[in-house]
């Protein structure tokens, strides 16, 4: 460590810069939360407008001026004629998203304590299960209507659509539970073993309610991520349409408010369910 | 010792009904694709000679070719939008937001969006980029614009508009990630060591965001590459793109040709994800 | 004012708050050239952020910090003459262990042929050559150690901060590292600050200790001075060995303190304190044996428990109001007491330690 001649070039700058060092990393993030708040607002008006718009009169059109305010387009939306009676669509939309959230929650605690045992070829089951997230709704879709057609399988929303929409939510429940099991200490299953617990109990009783929050996470997965389907869906529904198709199918015929006053429905229950589940986190946490 | 042992039998059997669905639902799908691809005659039957006749016809058409481009070009365009505002985003709620609080607010104001109806999303896009639309509006108003402007709806322009909206956050939430693994004490180390900010973001914090970059890029590709629904519901019939030639060959019956551009939008992603493999080892994420 | 040019660090007193905690208040401190100094106190003492205020990395609310003369208090952390090695290394992970111990070099601008003759130089000098091409996360504790040394002094900063330097080490490797730490830090001349909360490390390492609690210093000096003198009841507790009694002056004359306290009346020498004023001293184990005629102060004690360290003998013993003491003997000598035992202990007045009059009114007037 001795004999070098490196002088230490740390001399004061000998010009001043013009801002110091503490005024330009305020102004980085001046600029970029700037730029942060820019994209929020971006990100959230055409929801605002979309809402605000389905509360325009019976004469309002698609865009601004809102040409008065009313519940018109919720009226119409509920006493809806059969050609575009949103409710039957909305209810299996509903049911076919609950089916898919009990699914993908067991299939997701399943595999993940699965990953945990480290069976031999447990990598390529991971990779199998993370192929749902990277292959895309179009390409899974046209594939499995392809595959009925050539097996002669009728689709239809609670049959072939289901299959689909579980493989769709399942990597992301099961990528969920993964990393709640990461965080989760065995040393407690031991201790529950060593307590007399068989394997069954132990994992009902200690391990269940610890990883908690990632059941219900998966849970919300499988809901929001079947509700809000549109690719897949199209391909393997059949002709009892879901809420998705039924949207797309009326914009294809003609844009009204009515169509915002559905929008506005779907992204406020949205909203509702997230809202939930997040009280149900919060009050599992404080039950601790 | 936990509820699981290491390569028990238990872990084969709770691994098996994923496993069973995802082959069921998306890799034999996704192979039929590339089966029916080959498919020779006019029939659609099992049967069928494979052949290369559905190919050639394919690129024996400029029109289709020109697509391709475009779709790539169109993709590459929004990667690098979401990828600098989903960094820029990340960055400064990750490493500037001081407060906890307003960092979980700025958070989930960015990511609920996520958990509602992307067609809603994209629908909401509509009332905006009309002739009569909220921005023609706000030009006109302002004075920027003596009429209205119509590259919005309809047009490329409008559809990247909503995308960027859409897909931003999949380029930045792996960036978060990334970012939030860092330990501060990273940081300052390259201070001590005479770094200045600037230096410390290229040469250590960049670099051990790379991965989430990556991971980021990669779900904006494959996402905008199969992404039909926006371009149909903003660019109307007037603009399509790759995925939506899929939809046009299928809703009319040309399931081969339908195939041949399913395949070809699979190698493009395939040799995009593959791409991106070469620049980060995803499967080391954990380590660091 | 002339300035004193030996200074390699000096700190005027400085404060830090984080809202309504105060972490250093008021802490001021020398360091002559190529001294080795320890900053030693519990968790939360303001070590750590003393030392961070001299790296840079937290800016202090008041006070000034000169490194090497130059006053750099608003300066950021690249523009001062320092190293510093972090508790957990903070090695990058992504670069190898030659790219991390050129990074301060390449980061002065130095070109890149020299860099690299200077890099290899160092691993040789660190035995780590056979790591150059290696990533942290293949490493083993003492390899990260070594590298993370070797990254921070290659650049021969005037100071290295070390902030808990060997605390992520395995137990076995600290004796050995603590050793060659010491000898490069007398060979290569950089003065260290070395922060820790672990007495043997401060006091067989440093020339000169600073003992911190609740944000300020209590007591700075050469750790003969620091274990031999407690200044205040904190030190003396703090430190190990050390037997302290609580109570108020009864008498004073002749350079000679009376302090009486629940433990009894003993002897101390000192002056200055007015009667009636609350005293504290202590009093080193070691010093105190069975009573004897050379022992003006007495004490009756039960041996509790008995501790065997080889080179000394420790007896744990409870005085009869239940507050406890520690006894030390030469572990090459015969046990003189068992467990259970009752014995009379002594020692003498000469050995005892007053402590300065500003923290001695304790809540509880016995031993402590």
């Amino acid at each position: 460590m001795d004999g070098s001649t490196y002088s230490r070039g740390l001399e004061a700058p000998k010009r001043k810069p013009l801002l110091d060092h503490r005024q330009r990393s305020r102004l980085t993030a001046w600029v970029l939360g700037t730029l942060t708040v820019l994209f929020l607002l971006y990100q959230w008006l055409p929801i605002f407008t979309l809402s605000l718009l389905s509360f325009s009169g019976p004469t309002g059109g698609t865009t601004f001026p809102m040409n008065g305010v009313s519940l018109h387009w919720y009226r119409e939306l509920w006493d809806a004629s059969i050609m575009n009676d949103f409710k039957p669509p909305l209810g299996r939309s509903f049911v076919l998203a609950l089916a898919c959230a009990v699914t993908v929650c067991i299939l997701s605690v399943a595999s993940a304590q699965a990953m945990r045992g480290r069976f031999r070829g447990h990598n390529l089951f991971f990779y199998l299960i993370l192929l749902g997230i990277m292959a895309p709704g179009l390409l899974v879709g046209f594939g499995f209507a392809l595959l009925c057609r050539i097996l002669g399988i009728e689709t239809a929303w609670n049959t072939t659509a289901y299959l689909v929409h579980v493989s769709w939510a399942l990597p992301f429940g099961f990528l969920t539970m993964l990393a709640i099991f990461n965080r989760f200490d065995p040393k407690l299953e031991e201790a529950a073993l060593t307590l007399g617990a068989n394997r069954w109990t132990a994992f009902r009783r200690i391990t269940l309610p610890i990883v908690m929050p990632g059941v219900i996470g998966s849970l919300l997965f499988g809901f929001s991520l079947s509700y809000d389907e549109f690719a897949r869906s199209m391909f393997t529904t059949g002709a009892d349409i879901t809420l998705p198709l039924a949207v797309m199918a009326q914009l294809d015929r003609q844009l009204t408010p009515e169509l915002y006053a559905i929008g506005a429905a779907t992204t406020f229950t949205s909203l509702l369910a997230i809202i939930g589940c997040s009280f149900a986190l919060w009050g599992l946490r404080r039950a601790r | 010792m936990s509820t699981i042992r290491a390569r028990s039998p238990a872990a084969y059997w709770l691994a098996l009904p994923a496993t069973l669905w995802m082959m069921a639902a998306v890799v034999v799908p996704v192979g039929m694709i590339v089966w029916v691809s080959f498919w020779g005659g006019r029939a659609f039957s099992p049967d069928s000679p494979l052949t290369f006749d559905n190919y050639n016809r394919f690129f024996a058409n400029r029109t289709y070719l020109g697509l391709v481009l475009e779709t790539l070009r169109h993709t590459a365009t929004m990667m690098a939008i979401c990828g600098v505002l989903g960094y820029a985003i990340a960055y400064f709620l990750v490493v500037k937001v001081r407060s906890a609080r307003w960092r979980t607010v700025l958070f989930l104001a960015f990511v609920i969006p996520f958990w509602t109806s992307a067609l809603i999303r994209a629908i909401a896009w509509v009332p905006f980029l009309g002739v009569n639309g909220v921005i023609n509006q706000m030009l006109l108003a302002t004075g920027l614009a003596e009429k209205p402007v119509e590259v919005f709806l309809y047009s490329r322009t409008g559809i990247s508009m909503a995308q960027v909206s859409l897909y931003t956050l999949m380029a930045s939430g792996p960036v978060v990630y990334m970012l939030a693994q860092i330990p501060p004490a990273l940081r300052e180390a390259a201070m001590t060591l005479k770094a200045p900010p600037v230096t410390v973001f290229r040469r250590v914090i960049f670099p051990l965001t790379l991965p989430g970059v990556v991971i980021g890029q990669v779900l904006v590709f494959l996402n905008v590459m199969a992404d039909f629904a926006t371009v149909q519901t903003i660019g109307g019939n007037k603009i399509a793109l790759l995925p939506n030639l899929v939809i046009n060959f299928y809703e009319g019956a040309q399931h081969r040709a339908a195939a041949v551009v399913a395949v070809l939008l699979m190698l493009c992603m395939l040799a995009g994800v593959a791409a991106a493999l070469r620049v980060v080892d995803i499967r080391r994420l954990g380590a660091t | 004012m002339e300035r004193l040019p030996q200074l390699d660090l000096e700190i005027r007193s400085l404060r830090k708050r984080y809202g309504s905690f105060t972490a250093v208040d008021g802490v001021s401190l020398e360091v002559g050239k190529g001294q080795f100094v320890c900053l030693l106190g519990p968790s939360g003492c303001g070590k750590t952020t003393t030392l961070r205020c001299v790296a840079g990395l937290e800016e202090p609310d008041d006070g000034d910090i000169l490194i090497g003369g130059r006053e750099v208090t608003r300066d950021p952390p690249w523009q001062r003459d320092i190293a510093m090695m972090f508790q957990d290394f903070a090695l990058f992970p992504h670069m190898t262990v030659a790219k991390q111990v050129g990074f301060g070099l390449e980061m002065l601008g130095k070109p890149r042929a020299d860099i690299a003759k200077r890099v290899a130089e160092v691993l040789a000098a660190f035995e780590i050559t056979q790591l150059a091409d290696r990533k942290p996360t293949s490493l083993s504790g003492g390899q990260r150690q070594r590298v993370a040394l070797a990254r921070a002094m290659i650049t021969e900063p005037r100071i290295l901060l070390l902030d808990e330097p060997i605390g992520a080490l395995d137990y076995s490797l600290r004796e050995t590292v603590m050793i060659e730490l010491k000898q490069l830090q007398q060979r290569s001349g950089i003065s260290f600050i070395w922060v820790t909360h672990d007495q043997n490390e401060a006091f067989s390492l440093g020339d000169h200790v600073v003992v911190m609690n609740h944000a300020r210093i209590e007591q700075q000096g050469a750790p003969e001075d620091i274990l031999q003198r407690p200044r205040t009841p904190f030190v003396a507790g703090f430190v190990q060995g050390n037997n302290s009694f609580f109570g108020k002056v009864a008498q004073a004359d002749g350079g000679m303190l009376r302090i009486e306290g629940a433990a009894g009346s003993f002897l101390v020498p000192g002056g200055g304190r007015a009667i009636g004023s609350a005293a504290s001293f202590s009093i080193r184990a070691e010093r105190m044996g069975p009573a004897g005629p050379q022992h003006e102060n007495r004490l009756s004690v039960r041996c509790v428990t008995v501790e065997y360290f080889g080179s000394i003998r420790r007896y744990i013993l409870e005085r009869a109001g239940g507050s406890v003491l520690k006894l030390d003997q030469f572990g090459a000598e015969p046990a003189w007491l068992r467990t259970g035992e009752t014995a009379e202990i002594g020692w003498a007045t000469a050995d005892c330690v007053l402590h300065d009059a500003e923290g001695a009114a304790a809540p509880e007037l016995v031993a402590a």
